[in-house]
């Protein structure tokens, strides 16, 4: 763990000395805050964020995949992959450090919404349970979406093929995953199925202020998956 | 140090390297030399375990490559080809980066880093970001993080490549103060620098190793077979004549100026001619002014080694 850590930190680091880190945290910024004063904060209305969290849930979409998209695809472009890969450290620890990195940026992503959150202590009342499941819920989709980001930048050494992968891959798990059900060709017995991994549907319980085991144990269990499916693909890049 | 045993490596239908076996003691310097596409860089990754070989075994510091990766990765400081870095760190934040991930300790990580700055001359450069730097200031990094963890094994692929005469020099004076602490396997087209540096050279041609010795052993070999040349006071047809009829020629290609004459004599084998040519030159009364072996360089037996090689892959 300590290995990967370092590697962590290492990326975290890297997206802050980047210009890219800086146009996504400002769109974000701007994203989070047209949301919140654009259909929340009205005179009467309730002290919550439960629209603008949904709405930043789509935010992300395009935004999670600008913060993967270089993770591997930068080391393979510029060689630096080979002196990563051949000091002691396991394809896994390469890749569980690269996820972390990414995460520790995402987490500093929300400071935005902290201030949001202040906003409305300082003109309201609000909820504070709803606003930590929420937040919650939010670090567990930017979580799911960087780990499709993280496999996705160890298909490809192009970081634009990474980044469109990547929203193709999360395309399937919003978009498709939401209308699918409604298809007729899908028999019934298999619409819960497919509802269940719907992530929108998935953060609704967050943003009512529920903890929904079921939905924690869809992201972790999303996130192993497709964090274990990049240390596969970086592993097979040794036997080509 | 390292054992290579049938070492073998297929990319797809093309075989990279073919059987290659070679030991390599502890403490010595080798030259790896090879033309473009050998398998040099294939067979370097391949020991550093950033490839795993498609058949054959190898052991760095009695590890196995592949079954005792991490312990045996511990022990070699590599420096890739192109020095790949992250042109965004500072060197000092690089080094400590490395250091980490080799497990070195925060006091251990800031004494070896203050070494290696020293010693590969960082030290004007240490707070820089290495985007910054000149391509022989990067070169030097790369050799500081190889040197950091002060591994037994260096394998360097292409050290010098790019670098001016100036750096290649130093890089040159580099080596030799660290001969004798690491074996290093050093990979490169500079062949007078491995005359300068090396204690032993493997030649690699067409995926396989073509000469592997001393350099003392090859200098016996690159001297077997040598033209003789011989610079005489006599009529150019005569000696001409004289020479070609010796036991032993295969060619006598004669230049004539001034009174004297120069001729160039080419063995059939592996034979020295000096002493028949002497013989010749008495017999006939010829006086002799020059009288010498051609210089083999290491360039044109590798020149010539490798060239058999291909011709002889493509006659297979």
């Amino acid at each position: 763990m300590h290995t990967a850590l370092v590697i962590a930190k290492r990326e975290l680091t890297c997206q802050l000395y980047s210009s890219i880190g800086y146009v996504v945290l400002a769109l974000f910024a701007l994203g989070t805050g047209l949301l919140f004063f654009g259909l929340q904060f009205q005179r009467g209305a309730e002290a919550t964020m439960r629209s603008t969290f949904t709405g930043i849930v789509w935010l992300l979409i395009f935004l999670a995949p600008a913060i993967s998209m270089r993770l591997l695809s930068d080391e393979f472009r510029s060689g630096s992959i080979e002196t990563l890969m051949t000091a002691p450290v396991s394809d896994g620890q390469i890749i569980v450090g690269k996820w972390l990195g990414a995460m520790g940026y995402f987490v500093m992503l929300m400071l935005p919404v902290a201030v949001l959150i202040g906003v409305l202590e300082a003109c309201g009342d609000p909820d504070y349970g709803p606003l930590s499941s929420g937040l919650l819920g939010l670090l567990l989709v930017g979580g799911f979406y960087l780990a499709i980001g993280t496999f996705a930048s160890a298909l490809s050494e192009n970081q634009i093929i990474a980044f469109l992968l990547t929203i193709f891959i999360i395309s399937f798990f919003t978009f498709v995953l939401y209308s699918l059900p409604n298809a007729s060709f899908i028999p019934n017995a298999w619409r819960e199925g497919i509802s269940y991994a719907y992530v929108n549907q998935q953060f609704d319980d967050f943003g009512k202020g529920l903890i929904a085991l079921r939905s924690v144990i869809f992201f972790l269990s999303g996130i192993a998956l497709f964090l274990f499916l990049a240390a596969q693909v970086l592993e097979s890049r040794r036997w080509r | 140090m390292i054992q290579a045993h049938e070492l073998t490596k297929w990319y797809g239908p093309n075989l990279a390297i073919d059987r290659l076996s070679f030991e390599i003691p502890r403490g010595q310097i080798v030259g790896f030399l090879g033309p473009n596409g050998a398998g040099k860089t294939t067979t370097l990754r391949i020991l550093t375990g950033y490839l795993p070989p498609t058949a054959g075994t190898a052991q760095v510091a009695g590890f196995d490559v592949l079954a005792q990766a991490r312990e045996a990765r511990q022990k070699i400081g590599y420096l890739p080809e192109h020095t790949p870095l992250y042109p965004e760190m500072r060197v000092e934040e690089y080094l400590h980066f490395r250091g980490q991930v080799f497990n070195m300790d925060r006091r251990l990580r800031k004494a070896r880093i203050d070494v290696v700055v020293d010693r590969c001359g960082l030290q004007p450069v240490r707070r820089r970001l290495i985007g910054r730097l000149s391509k022989g200031n990067r070169q030097r990094v790369g050799l500081a993080q190889a040197l950091l963890h002060d591994p037994p094994l260096l394998i360097l692929d292409e050290p010098t490549a790019g670098l001016d005469p100036n750096q290649i020099t130093e890089i040159r004076n580099l080596f030799a103060e660290l001969r004798g602490q690491h074996t290093i396997l050093l990979s490169t087209h500079i062949l007078p620098e491995v005359e300068k540096t090396a204690d032993r050279v493997m030649i690699i041609a067409g995926g396989r190793i073509v000469a592997n010795g001393s350099l003392a052993e090859l200098r016996q070999k690159m001297q077997a077979g040598a033209k003789v040349l011989v610079e005489l006071a006599a009529d150019p047809a005569a000696v001409q004549k004289a020479l070609a009829s010796l036991p032993g020629v295969a060619e006598v290609t004669v230049d004539g100026r001034e009174g004297w004459c120069q001729a160039v004599v080419q063995p059939k084998g592996m034979d020295d001619l000096r002493q028949a040519i002497g013989q010749a030159a008495a017999n006939n009364r010829w006086a002799i002014r020059e009288l010498r072996a051609e210089h083999a360089s290491l360039e044109s037996y590798f020149i010539r080694i490798t060239a058999q090689q291909n011709q002889a892959i493509e006659a297979a």
